[in-house]
């Protein structure tokens, strides 16, 4: 392998991995809050209550709305959160909320990442570990 | 304990970590007997899948002996030996209910990365960057399995360890492949690499009735396996047309199945690689995609393509129009194991599905820096380096 394609072999990744986290974090300067978030959860709506969820769902229920409805095609129960106008609570907090109460729900309980660690802090880590200490708050949801 | 850690780009060591511990109540802890090298390995080892920390311990196709289990685990004792799913799944969402496995919604603790690249997340893997969960791999002395009752299966006392080691992955997702991949009694089958996950591939069609199996690859060490232990057809790329000769196995109709398994570090003669290894390279693209390519262009009319080789990202010059204008089926997953590795290990003990010949170097861990060179570099015929922690 020529130096040329080994420099850009090693550069590339960690030009890219820079790039996607600056992407992400630009993104979420210019992406005004969502403040509407749903996901589905495979329990039948019978057998919730939005009052009864587990998790942290429930730490946060007094400053967004929620609401439960059927999913179509037996898939369960969607749980759609609005966070209300002057509450404190984040997008993330609601990501992670309702990621844990899924969990919850159909595991009865929330997988934790592997520890100890095994890994050591270096310069080219640090934004991957940002990203990874909050990995139930970011995404799409 | 021990452990294989990536320290960079290209760059392992033998270390040591401290031991894992039982987080979650539905957890064990195994101790790992045999831990093998795969090709998607290759990814992180390359810089091509950039999720990876300095310290991370690699590996997820492994087998072993139960030390530990948390107070919510059922199916498992201490002393059961054990093998144990690449892909770590819940068992109780709606993807694991019908049987996606590495679709599991639970099984991630870093949901937020894949769900960003590719729309929604797939589950969490052993060993395979903080992508996939960032949990731990199997290429250490011991390993902590959550959703062990779902995720872990007893061997039966007939399968050796060497056997029932490549139910973990490599069979489990060679059998995916055929069977989501619509596999009949009669069909003609083309398996694109002739690695373990190709040859375990071919095997299924074969033992789910597909009239011909035609596995391709230019390693003539790995074709000769095929021949010997898998009972399939075999073309070299690098000699044979093979457009042409599978146009001819087939009557002119082409494969009614075709499966991909070599991943995005695919190599082909001729200037197709050298247009796509440039591309990579200038991170134009992220993935090299020419099996997938032939296997579109070879398939016949309203056939079915698998990809079960590893992509990352996105690729360039995809044959959209053959694969709609011939009303293709394409179709891929990671692995759903624990929907297969029972039936396996039921086939290993009678001898229908063979893998000892896969492990053509076994090793002590210490020596896994070496064992991934072999394997990265196809030195001394080697098709699977394993390791002995």
């Amino acid at each position: 392998m020529t130096r040329t394609a080994k420099v850009l072999l090693i550069a590339g990744p960690i030009a890219a991995g820079a790039a996607a986290v600056a992407a992400g974090r630009r993104a979420k300067r210019r992406t005004p809050p969502r403040h509407r978030h749903v996901l589905t959860v495979y329990r039948p709506l019978a057998e919730l209550e939005v009052t009864q969820l587990p998790g942290s769902l429930s730490e946060i229920a007094d400053h967004v709305e929620i609401r439960l409805a059927a999913a179509p095609g037996g898939r369960g129960t969607e749980i759609a959160v609005r966070i209300l106008d002057g509450s404190p609570i984040t997008d993330g907090e609601v990501r992670r909320a309702l990621r844990e109460t899924r969990s919850l729900l159909e595991a009865g309980d929330v997988l934790l990442p592997s520890g100890p660690p095994t890994t050591v802090s270096t310069p080219l880590n640090r934004p991957l570990q940002t990203a990874t200490a909050h990995g139930r708050e970011g995404g799409l949801l | 304990m021990k452990a294989l850690q990536w320290q960079g780009v290209n760059k392992l060591a033998v270390g040591t970590v401290p031991d894992p511990e039982l987080r979650n109540p539905g957890d064990i802890i195994v101790k790992v007997t045999r831990t093998v090298t795969c090709g998607s390995d290759l990814h992180l080892l390359g810089g091509y899948i950039p999720f990876m920390e300095k310290g991370d311990v690699l590996g997820h196709e492994f087998l072993g002996e139960v030390v530990e289990v948390g107070p919510d685990v059922r199916n498992h004792r201490v002393g059961d030996r054990v093998v144990v799913s690449s892909f770590i799944s819940c068992g109780n969402c709606w993807y694991c209910d019908q049987k996606l496995f590495s679709l599991c919604d639970n099984g991630n603790t870093n949901p937020a990365i894949t769900e960003t690249l590719w729309g929604h997340a797939p589950s969490g893997c052993f060993g395979y960057s903080h992508a996939m969960g960032g949990n731990a791999g199997s290429h250490a002395e011991y390993i902590r399995v959550p959703f062990a009752d779902v995720g872990a299966f007893t061997v039966p006392d007939t399968v050796s360890d060497e056997r029932a080691l490549f139910a973990s992955d490599s069979a489990s997702t060679g059998w995916m492949g055929a069977d989501l991949g619509g596999v009949k009694p009669g069909d003609v089958v083309a398996v694109w690499g002739a690695g373990a996950v190709g040859q375990m591939a071919a095997r299924a069609a074969v033992l789910l009735g597909a009239d011909r199996v035609i596995v391709i690859d230019r390693l003539e060490n790995r074709l000769d396996q095929v021949r010997q232990h898998v009972g399939a057809e075999t073309l070299n790329y690098e000699s044979d047309d093979i457009a042409g000769e599978l146009r001819d196995r087939s009557g002119g109709r082409g494969p009614d199945v075709c499966i991909e398994a070599v991943g995005m570090e695919a190599h082909s003669p001729g200037p197709q690689f050298a247009y796509d290894q440039l591309k990579l390279q200038l991170r134009l693209q992220t993935d090299r995609p020419v099996a997938v390519r032939d296997a579109i262009h070879a398939c016949r009319k309203g056939g079915s393509v698998f990809v079960l080789g590893v992509y990352a990202g996105f690729v360039d010059k995809f044959p959209l129009g053959a694969l709609m204008n011939k009303g293709l089926t394409v179709r891929g997953a990671q692995m759903h194991g624990q929907r297969y590795i029972p039936m396996l290990l039921d086939r290993m003990a009678k001898g229908e599905l063979v893998t000892e010949h896969l492990a053509t170097h076994v090793m002590p861990l210490d020596e896994a820096p070496e064992g991934y060179r072999i394997f990265k570099d196809k030195k001394d015929d080697c098709v699977r380096a394993v390791f002995v922690p």
